[in-house]
């Protein structure tokens, strides 16, 4: 199972990547693999604003419907829309082309208080 | 209580199987590949399945016919000795179909009357028989190459048509082949004992076939237009409201469930079974509530899921008032409604010719 060590993480299964003053925003290799094959993605708008661990966008699989929460309070600044059409990237590619949003992040500090790798890496064992 | 395994339970696991559990057992759910490769495998190549947990209840002895006569709501006289027939079990008080099931006629006097894994019980409590589904292994060999793999183990079986079943010999021991499925494909289901059921299961992958979980089952049998038991036919539904009225011969003076199910349909159907499909991927689930655009409320979706092959939303769905197809309705509430539209069935045209 695949986790990046400069990513930041969240008990609910999504990675956080900071970049400045934004963060990246999506769904970890253990989750992807926990929800099998993804066939539909519904991604918030640009614009929304989301405080932590609010829903904000929805993930479906053959089996199952999963919500994905705001890892950090903020305002949603891009979403990828080539998930619409092609979905199946989450499960291909969760830490790069596997993306869901970027977050303008309200207050910084709340990225360093989520959880390492290893923290992680522990909660998932 | 302990999950039952099937004889193939090493070799899911070998093959980086995820297993779920399904009626007591524990099954393959997906493999590696996934459940959307594995329902294309099955459309557009071969896919085998391993199916053991459905039940093998042998029918024998004198009598056997009559039994199986008067138990089911098919009439096995429309077929023979060598052919396999789709028929349903009924409560007697409600005429709610208990299991449906597929009779295999063996021999003159023996059947293996195979219902879904958790009626088994049911099924031995009406016909009587013997329980031989621990004894033995069930491979489905599904998709448009399944008749041609299936032929290179025994060139007779390229010559069988649909519904009908032989005996098969597999790595020394005795088994049968049936030309049965329930993926909307041709295909074969191999019962064999369990000792080979591995090595035939690992042949068939080296011929081609794709492994394929309960994920996929559950998808292709969807398109298909196929009921579940659970959720097209159960407690409430008798086999007109589930659109299987064929399965029914009323020209048989009796069988279990005949005068309930007269008395209900004098009452009147209670619903009806339809498709629906969505316009974008999202998949349509069971339990979802369909209404008019108008706000009225018309049914509920009983299966629901994402089509492969159709890129959209499907689902089965019992409506209590009148639909036609190309009527749109309406599934979820507020931001979140989505229009579908009402569909013939089955929803990917089924591959093989009645027979």
């Amino acid at each position: 199972m695949e986790l990046p060590k400069e990513l930041k993480y969240t008990a609910d299964h999504e990675w956080v990547k900071l970049d400045g003053g934004r963060v990246w925003v999506g769904i970890t290799d253990y989750a992807q693999d926990a929800l099998g094959d993804i066939v539909f993605v519904g991604l918030p708008k640009v614009g929304d604003t989301c405080s932590a661990g609010s829903s904000i966008a929805e993930v479906e699989s053959t089996k199952s419907v999963s919500d994905i929460y705001a890892p950090v309070s903020g305002e949603v600044v891009s979403v990828n829309e080539a998930l619409l059409e092609n979905p199946e990237i989450l499960n291909s590619d969760p830490y790069d082309g596997g993306w869901i949003c970027e977050i303008s992040v309200t207050d910084l500090s709340a990225v360093d208080a989520l959880l390492d790798s290893d923290a992680y890496q522990a909660l998932i064992a | 209580m302990t999950a039952k395994t099937t004889a193939l339970f090493e070799t899911h696991r070998q093959l980086g199987a995820k297993l779920t559990d399904f009626g007591g057992w524990e099954m393959p759910l997906s493999y590696p590949s996934g459940t959307i490769a594995e329902h294309l495998a099955c459309r557009r190549g071969a896919a085998v399945f391993d199916v053991s947990h459905l039940g093998t209840v042998v029918v024998e002895g004198s009598g056997a016919r009559d039994r199986v006569q008067a138990a089911l709501t098919n009439n096995i006289d429309k077929v023979a000795p060598g052919r396999a027939q789709y028929t349903h079990l009924l409560d007697p008080n409600d005429a709610s179909v208990i299991d449906d099931i597929i009779v295999v006629w063996v021999a003159e006097e023996r059947f293996f009357v195979m219902p879904n894994a958790s009626n088994t019980e049911n099924v031995i409590g009406v016909l009587g028989g013997t329980d031989i589904t621990r004894n033995r292994s069930v491979l489905a060999l599904q998709g448009p190459s399944a008749m041609g793999i299936a032929a290179s183990f025994d060139p007779t079986i390229a010559e069988m048509k649909r519904f009908r079943v032989q005996e098969f010999r597999f790595g020394g021991e005795d088994g049968h082949v049936s030309t049965t499925g329930y993926t909307g494909e041709q295909g074969v289901e191999f019962s064999v004992p369990n000792s080979v059921a591995p090595q035939l299961f690992g042949e068939l992958i080296e011929r081609g076939a794709i492994p394929a979980g309960l994920g996929a089952r559950d998808t292709l049998r969807l398109e298909a237009g196929l009921p579940l038991h659970g959720h097209e036919l159960g407690p409430g539904i008798t086999p007109y409201e589930a659109g299987l009225g064929w399965v029914v011969d009323l020209s048989k003076p009796e069988f279990r469930g005949r005068d309930a199910l007269l008395h209900q349909e004098q009452s009147g159907r209670r619903y009806s079974l339809v498709g629906v499909m969505a316009s974008s991927r999202q998949p349509l689930r069971a339990d979802m509530e369909l209404r008019r655009p108008e706000g009225e409320l018309v049914g509920r979706v009983s299966s629901g899921n994402f089509s492969p092959m159709l890129g959209v939303g499907i689902g089965l769905a019992f409506v209590t008032s009148p639909v036609a197809v190309h009527d749109y309705l309406e599934v979820g509430q507020g931001k979140n409604v989505r229009r579908v539209e009402v569909v013939d069935l089955p929803f990917v045209s089924k591959a093989y010719a009645k027979t």
